[in-house]
């Protein structure tokens, strides 16, 4: 599904934020990105977003080099993947409903369709009962929650979290996780980039270590420290 | 590629700018009001234009000349009279003596005449014949004639009230539209400063919008839309003001000068309006246009 080929990133004047990166994801898989910082994991993403181009190799996304797309098709290829940023990005002013729909609207879904497709996520975040409220009002795990619901809102056939637990306490954190395994779990590509050692090396899942831009590590049922 | 956005849309895009244009009130009002000062600007020119080139074509309908003499004798006036009445053409010949002109002089004027007082005494006017030609075609070339005679000092005709008339009409529209042309731009560009500070407002907002998976027309459309509205209102507010002042004026200046043509404020003030709309709207979608282009880089 998810393919970078000899994918090298260097940042104009800046560093080598990612060397020769090769990389297969399949359709469904749940996959830990882990490394220090500054180790290339959110270049990574941006390189899927299309935000940055690499400076080689190709990125293959269900069959099209995303390195290649004209600016025209770059927003659809937004639209197929959802994204969890870790500063969550919402609007302060806008309410929780408002928020997760403008993804929806953006897309220019039929307001029908936006009503109950906004109603069904914030029950799966278990956020229902706060619709009305604006995020300032909400805690930390709870903004996160709602920045989750907006990127499946869509129904994206793949998720980037980008360090979806950073800033939350344990036991927040495990809640955060359970979703995306269940999203995961309905079928959904996922792409966790953490630096929470305790969530993978309980889960066990697979683990992709970064170095210096380098991957280092590439497991199945990995653990945090290879 | 606006075939990319669906009608229903539209909806939120006009929500999106409404609340644009409420929350920068200031830079709304100011908008509006550089807009509609250039397009009244350039109504007022417009209209000017307008009811001179009346004058001039109801000038040129006209098919007297008017022989200003010098000091004649009888006997010179009758052989002068005989050889007007030989130019072919001439239909009608009439002496206007001095006391007559300070007559009609008085009529025309009629209750204003208050500024001729003093004048009765020292009577500065000519004596002239008056003539008609048989058609207004012929006015040029019976005046080349007139001009011939000896005893004729000088030859007043339409013709060359309709060129000056004409050369007047141009000036006014020149100068109108070169007028208009500086505060149009200058109104383009308050327009684009006040898009800029909308996009600067909605950074967050327009970035969202983009990692969600917005395309460039969809994220630019309410900006487009605000600059339309913004151009629009200010085209109402000038023709608005227009309207008002031209049947204000007209029903004034009618009666002092009754023997201006003006033009009826029906249908000229609706052509007028809408050339003003679609002047209005075309700042609004240009300015806006610059700054979308500029300062959202979709
Ligand atoms: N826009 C940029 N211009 C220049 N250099 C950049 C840019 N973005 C990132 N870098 C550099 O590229 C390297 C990789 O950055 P990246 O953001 O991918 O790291 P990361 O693994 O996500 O780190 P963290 O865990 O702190 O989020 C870093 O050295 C960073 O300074
Ligand atoms: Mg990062």
């Amino acid at each position: 599904m998810l393919e970078f080929r000899k994918v090298t990133k260097a940042y104009p004047n800046g560093p080598i934020a990612l060397n020769d990166v090769t990389l297969s994801v399949s359709q469904g898989e749940f996959v830990f990105v882990v490394g220090q910082s500054g180790a290339g994991k959110t270049t990574l993403t941006k390189l899927l977003l299309r935000e940055e181009k690499p400076t080689q190799g190709q990125i293959i996304l269900n069959g099209r080099d995303i390195t290649k797309m004209r600016a025209g098709e770059i927003p659809y290829l937004r639209r197929s993947i959802g994204v969890v940023f870790q500063d969550f990005r919402l609007m302060p002013n806008w309410t929780v409903e408002e928020n997760v729909a403008f993804a929806m609207v953006v897309v220019e879904a039929s307001p029908r369709l936006i009503h109950r497709r906004v109603a069904k996520v914030l029950e799966l975040v278990g956020l229902a009962r706060k619709a009305k409220q604006l995020p300032g009002k909400l805690s930390g795990g709870e903004q996160q929650r709602v920045a989750l619901a907006r990127a499946i809102a869509n129904q994206p056939a793949f998720v980037i979290a980008d360090e979806p637990t950073g800033n939350l306490d344990p036991e927040t954190a495990w809640g955060i996780v359970k979703l995306l395994l269940e999203i995961n779990a309905a079928g959904t590509t996922m792409l966790m980039v953490t630096h929470a050692k305790q969530i993978v090396d309980s889960l066990r899942k697979r683990v992709v270590a970064l170095e210096g831009g380098c991957v280092v590590r590439d497991e199945e049922r990995g653990v945090y420290h290879g | 590629m606006f075939t990319m956005v669906k009608p229903r849309t539209f909806g939120y895009f006009f929500q999106s700018a409404g609340s644009s244009l409420v929350r920068n009130s200031w830079m709304t009002l100011a908008s509006i009001g550089t807009v509609a000062v250039a397009l009244l600007v350039l109504g007022v020119f417009m209209l000017l234009a307008v009811n001179v080139g009346a004058m001039a074509a109801q000038v040129e309908e006209q098919v007297e000349l008017t022989a200003y003499l010098a000091d004649l004798n009888n006997q010179q006036r009758a052989q002068l009279e005989a050889e007007l009445k030989a130019i072919p053409g001439v239909a009608l010949v009439t002496f206007v003596s001095r006391e007559e002109a300070w007559q009609r002089l008085l009529e025309w004027y009629g209750d204003d005449r208050g500024f001729l007082a003093g004048w009765e005494d020292d009577n500065p006017l000519r004596e002239a014949f008056a003539l008609r030609a048989d058609s207004a075609f012929r006015v040029g070339e019976i005046a080349a004639a007139v001009a011939r005679l000896r005893g004729v000092e000088e030859v007043i005709h339409g013709r060359e009230i309709v060129e000056q008339l004409l050369a007047i009409t141009r000036a006014v529209r020149l100068v109108g539209i070169g007028l208009m042309a500086g505060l149009a731009l200058a109104s383009t560009f308050i327009i684009a400063n006040t898009i800029r500070i909308t996009v600067f407002a909605r950074r967050r907002e327009i970035s969202i919008m983009r990692y969600v998976g917005a395309t460039a027309w969809f994220v630019r459309w309410p900006f487009i839309i605000e600059g339309l509205v913004l151009g629009l209102i200010g085209a109402v507010v000038a023709s608005s003001v227009l309207a008002w002042g031209y049947y204000f004026a007209v029903r004034s200046l009618a009666a002092a000068i009754p023997f201006w043509p003006f033009v009826a404020p029906w249908p000229l003030l609706q052509r007028l309006a809408l050339a003003l709309l679609a002047l209005g709207a075309l700042i609004g979608v240009v300015g806006s246009g610059m700054s979308v282009r500029r300062y959202l880089d979709v």
